[in-house]
């Protein structure tokens, strides 16, 4: 847990840092908007009177103006809360939301409550209950005068919490459950408090002493990043109920407040852990959750008013500073909620280049005090400061002279700062070289800040050569972060390639011969990008150059394949081409005039045949007289016609099966009728021919 | 026997318990969230509270809880997963990188958010995804030219991004106005993965390396192959989004104005909230989940669906497609459904025509090749779900009476036949019954 919440925190304070430097921010607008949204009452009241409570603090606290009004859904929680016989927690909350909103309880009913409570609170053996009812009395202490709610038995309500201690200054939360907590160690020092005022007669010093050792040891087992943060935690993960180390945390500080506050003697803690604390919570941003919230922004105010050590914030609201406008440093101290810091000088007590930490820039200068806009302000930007980034150490310097005991400013603060500027560009030259003389082929001069483009042509025993200056405004050469040239073939194969700098020349020579491996032996057009950028240059830039045709020669066998070109997903996933299926044309046949034509040729054969037997006078005299053998004679070419109709039906849509069939029928008919009419033709034959 | 009441209870409940996933509802609806610590889920609030009003359940877990698992019984406990624990080394309980895979492999879905000295487990599962993130550990994505303006933040690696893909199923039909702010770790997409789609990319002028060493050697990645946010869709559907950038999601960003250098708009609110409520939706199957029903053919003319073709045959081939939209099926409207009639490689690859109401058809003549062909759709859509439907279907060649019978070629072949046969009709009959004179 611990592991996982310093990584967190790294990972969260990395959003606002750059190096080991925390600049911390204290309670602003921002977080007052959250506010609003996050503690906005559902319906005009909030789910519980925890939550109303949580509400009503926030407001309070970050003297939010526009707070909803929840009073009277609240006041009718409230007093039926305390008329009734809740337990110890309920009517703790109700009571403290009774502070905040003022509503009308009966006397008597708070009275009856005291009574109650303080004899839960001699019976009790939990922490939270006597957590609870202590809380809830000297709520009543301070609603009303008129309620008896001190403690006859002082001692012996502090001995019930004070057995529940473990020696490493943590809390048990009841005698039976042996797992100690830290959020109960906050819990028991509220409750001590609580005693502490209540208590009919005085309680022993001694008493007190051995709560204060108690608090020494549980700020032994703080814990603590490296930026000076101090948070605790909670050991034990998945006990009694898990808190987180924001909670936790709160906790603790609201304890050991309210410890604070009711002793005479301030207690010795050191003001850099109360510092730290604060910085815990501050560096936790602003929290989406209500409970996170309230919890960040009470500790936030009880360590604000404690009286050990008030934390002040160093905050520079601006770190990116232009060359060109000339603005002034500003640094704001306030207290942890935003409120002014006592009269105090803020000292530069250096200022470093990164890079170059032995020399500084600055040393021990005060920044002036602008009383009309609350800030120390400074003009630093003069000749001799360069664009770059820097390191500032800032000091608070308290003018009261017991000022030290009771703020908290942590030492030495670190501040980056940038100083921006206009970077010259200029004499840049690209130029073609022969290799072995080093003579110059072609050489152009490039504008950089124009946008004119050169095209070159190589080939692989040349070599290019880019060359540019940059200058800052003081003349003096700069090296920006980033400086590269990059190549990119007309496959989308990119070389990139860092130009480095002697003094303010910047050149980078590329020889071909050797490249020819790294460029795959594809040759062709070179697309030049120069990209020329810092974090503090304002005109960084990435400027196209133009193109080269290089001409290399062929790529050997086993040489090495360009990588596959990304999968452009707008083309992979597109509609894909419409497929039309072609048919198989129908195969070439003559005109049907044609046809037609031998259609008839085909015909005049036939019509020859008849016209000759016209022409030769046949006669059909040898057609049988007698009725019944005319008859056979007459079903027999009948038959033979429908013989042929058959085939003329068969062409036209019979099939094979049925035309059989019939022909089958047709063909037994004209067996019999063929073999009647054929014989007795065969008989009148013989007979003719015998007579 | 009590027992075996129990038993048989919980058995008949399991079904009840398992769909929450199911073809009817593709959304997600429980959600495991694994952060580094608690402070995650209060700092990025917004985002959670976005998911939460969308009607999902989301269950906040230590990513380092001995107790989670995503499986009990052999049954997925959720439906997705967000890995908000950048730093984490190993997990908690039964889960590992394997078991991550597996999930996504069964059709979960997944986010990860990475950031700088993301841990190598991080980047084990996001390179199993196809996504490799720049591998010095101290490397950002820096960009001089591209980078939000902000007076505490001068080493220009708050990043204003713009470079989005241009899909409106991604990131909703509301065009994105304000850049994305981001501060993190860049990644490369593998080539070899064409499932994996760049969704936020860098500027051409940023490129990843640590900020505080000078560079003496060229980065690994630079420019516009940079990808910030990626996502996946993986052949099951299931969906995974990557980023380098856990602070992306938090409120602090949600809530941040941001100007881009160079540009002169400020913008009140990043676009960090509407890109990653958007992407999310999408990653969650809000959107872009599509589902195909009523798949008809039939011949021109007829209502019923033949059990063969022949070839030659008209046919209407029809769809109807169906998007969710996080609550019900809407009817989607796109104007590139394709349809092939498919036996070894299409032989007809068409367009179809649609209603606006989720009706696809058309119309086409079956090819005069037989055999045993499939309709096919086989849709796949930038940042849609792929749908692929296949239906088999035979086609058969001419039956012997189904051929043309009149060819008019032909006719002097039949004027002779059938001249014949009335010549042999007339000559029967002289034959016969001639009398020579």
């Amino acid at each position: 847990m611990a592991r996982n919440l310093a990584a967190f925190l790294v990972l969260l304070l990395s959003i606002s840092i750059y190096e080991a430097a925390t600049i911390y921010e204290p309670i602003s607008d921002s977080h007052r908007t959250v506010a609003l949204e996050l503690f906005a009452p559902v319906n005009g009241s909030y789910a519980s009177l925890e939550d109303t409570y949580e509400a009503l603090s926030i407001y309070e606290i970050l003297a939010i103006e526009k707070k909803p009004d929840v009073s009277t859904t609240a006041c009718k929680k409230v007093l039926e809360i305390l008329g009734s016989s809740s337990p110890p927690k309920d009517v703790f909350y109700a009571l403290k939301v009774n502070g905040k909103l003022k509503c009308k309880v009966d006397e008597k009913v708070l009275k009856d409550i005291a009574s109650r409570l303080k004899a839960t609170v001699s019976d009790a053996s939990t922490l939270l209950d006597i957590y609870h009812s202590i809380g809830s009395l000297v709520l009543i202490k301070d609603q009303t005068s008129n309620v008896d709610v001190l403690l006859a038995d002082g001692d012996g309500a502090f001995q019930s919490i004070k057995a529940l201690s473990q020696s490493d200054g943590r809390w048990r939360y009841s005698s039976d459950n042996p797992e100690s907590s830290t959020y109960a160690a906050g819990l028991a020092l509220e409750a001590f408090a609580g005693v502490i005022s209540l208590a009919s007669s005085e309680i022993d010093q001694s008493k007190i002493d051995t709560v204060k050792n108690d608090i020494l040891k549980l700020f032994d087992s703080i814990e603590k990043y490296d930026d000076g943060t101090f948070y605790f935690d909670e050991k034990i993960v998945g006990g009694h109920e898990h808190q987180g180390s924001l909670s936790t945390t709160a906790s603790v500080v609201r304890g050991l407040t309210a410890f604070s506050a009711i002793t005479s003697e301030k207690l010795n803690l050191p003001g850099d852990k109360i510092l730290g604390l604060a910085k815990f919570f501050l560096g936790i941003g602003i929290p989406g959750d209500a409970k996170d919230f309230f919890n960040q922004i009470e500790s936030l105010a009880f360590l604000e008013n404690n009286k050990i050590a008030t934390p002040l914030i160093l905050s520079v609201p601006e770190t990116v500073f232009s060359l060109t406008n000339q603005d002034l440093l500003k640094v704001k101290v306030n207290t942890v909620l935003g409120s002014a810091a006592p009269p105090l000088t803020v000292k530069l007590v250096r200022g470093f280049k990164i890079g170059a930490e032995d020399s500084s820039i600055f040393e021990s200068k005060e920044l002036q005090y602008d009383s009309k806009r609350g800030l120390h302000v400074f003009s630093f930007l003069s000749k001799h400061v360069d664009v770059g980034s820097y390191m500032f150490v800032f000091e608070m310097v308290l003018h009261g002279t017991d000022d030290d005991k009771v703020y908290a400013t942590g030492g030495q603060i670190h501040v980056p700062i940038y100083v921006t500027g206009i970077i010259k560009v200029g004499s840049a030259e690209i130029a073609v070289l022969d290799s072995d003389l080093g003579s110059v082929e072609t050489q152009k001069t490039l504008d950089l800040s124009g946008n004119n483009v050169v095209s070159l042509s190589a080939n692989h025993l040349q070599k290019l050569r880019l060359s540019f200056q940059l200058t800052m405004p003081n003349d003096r050469a700069f090296k920006p972060h980033q400086a590269f040239l990059k190549l990119r073939h007309e496959t989308k194969v990119e070389h990139i390639f860092v130009v480095g700098n002697t003094g303010q020349k910047f050149e980078i020579i590329l020889d071909f011969l050797g490249l020819v491996e790294k460029f795959f032996y594809l040759s062709g057009r070179y697309d030049m990008e120069l990209t020329v950028g810092d974090a503090v240059m304002e005109n960084s830039f990435l400027r196209p150059l133009g193109h080269v045709e290089l001409d290399l020669p062929v790529a050997p066998e086993k040489g090495s394949r360009p990588p596959a070109p990304p999968v452009d997903p707008y083309s992979r996933y597109g509609p894909k081409e419409e497929i039309i299926h072609f048919f198989r044309a129908p195969e070439k046949r003559p005109p049907q005039n044609l046809s037609l034509v031998f259609l008839t040729l085909t015909l005049l054969p036939l019509i020859g045949f008849l016209v000759g037997l016209l022409r030769l006078g046949v006669n059909l005299k040898n057609f049988p007289s007698s009725p019944v053998n005319a008859l056979y004679a007459a079903l027999f070419h009948v038959g033979i016609a429908a013989v042929l109709l058959l085939y003329v039906l068969f062409w036209l849509k019979l099939d094979l099966f049925t035309t059989l069939k019939a022909l089958g029928l047709l063909g037994a008919f004209l067996m019999f009728v063929g073999h009647r009419t054929l014989s007795y033709l065969a008989s009148t034959s013989a007979k003719l021919k015998s007579a | 026997m009590a027992k075996l009441v129990v038993f048989l209870t919980l058995i008949s409940l399991l079904p009840l318990l398992c769909n929450s996933f199911s073809d009817d509802k593709p959304s997600d609806r429980h959600i495991l969230v694994l952060l580094d610590d608690f402070a995650i889920k209060s700092s990025h609030s917004l985002f959670f509270k976005s998911l939460q009003s969308r009607g999902f359940d989301l269950d906040f877990k230590l990513a380092d809880d001995p107790k989670i698992s995503l499986q009990r019984y052999g049954q997925y406990l959720y439906d997705g997963l967000i890995l908000f624990c950048p730093t984490i080394e190993r997990f908690g309980g039964s889960i590992d990188a394997a078991s991550i895979l597996d999930f996504v492999d069964s059709g979960h879905d997944l986010i990860v958010a990475a950031d700088s000295n993301a841990s190598d487990l991080i980047r084990e599962i996001a390179t199993e995804c196809g996504v490799d993130f720049d591998e010095d550990p101290a490397a950002l994505v820096v960009d001089h030219t591209g980078y939000a303006i902000a007076a505490t933040e001068g080493d220009h690696t708050l990043i204003a991004a713009d470079g989005f893909i241009k899909s409106n199923v991604l990131l909703g039909s509301k065009k994105i106005e304000a850049p994305v702010l981001f501060r993190g770790i860049g990644h490369s997409l593998n080539p070899s993965n064409s499932l994996v789609l760049k969704v936020l990319s860098a500027s051409p002028s940023a490129y990843s390396a640590n900020p505080k060493s000078k560079l003496t050697s060229p980065p690994s990645l630079t420019g516009s192959s940079i990808s910030l946010v990626s996502v996946v869709q993986a052949r099951n559907n299931a969906r995974i989004l990557i980023s380098g950038s856990i602070s992306m999601f938090s409120n602090r960003f949600f809530r941040s104005g941001v100007q881009k250098a160079g540009s002169p708009t400020k913008h009140d609110k990043s676009g960090n909230e509407q890109f990653l409520t958007e992407l999310s939706k999408w990653v969650f199957h809000e959107r872009g989940h599509l589902k195909a029903v009523n798949v008809r053919h039939h011949k021109v003319g007829e209502v019923e669906e033949p059990a063969i073709y022949r070839i030659n045959d008209d046919l209407e081939y029809s769809v109807e497609i169906y998007e969710w939209s996080g609550t019900s099926w809407k009817p989607y409207v796109a104007d590139d459904v394709q349809v092939q009639f498919y036996m070894m490689s299409p032989y007809i690859l068409k367009t179809m025509s649609t209603d606006g109401k989720g009706h696809f058809f058309t119309s086409f003549k079956v090819p005069d090749v037989y055999g045993v062909f499939q309709f096919k759709v086989e849709y796949q859509r930038l940042g849609y779900t792929s749908l692929s439907l296949s239906k088999q279907i035979p086609v058969r060649p001419f039956r012997h009476n189904e051929y043309e019978r009149f060819i008019p070629a032909a006719y002097p072949y039949y004027g002779a036949a059938f001249s014949m046969m009335a010549g042999f009709f007339v000559f029967t009959a002289v034959h016969l019954y001639n009398k020579p004179t």
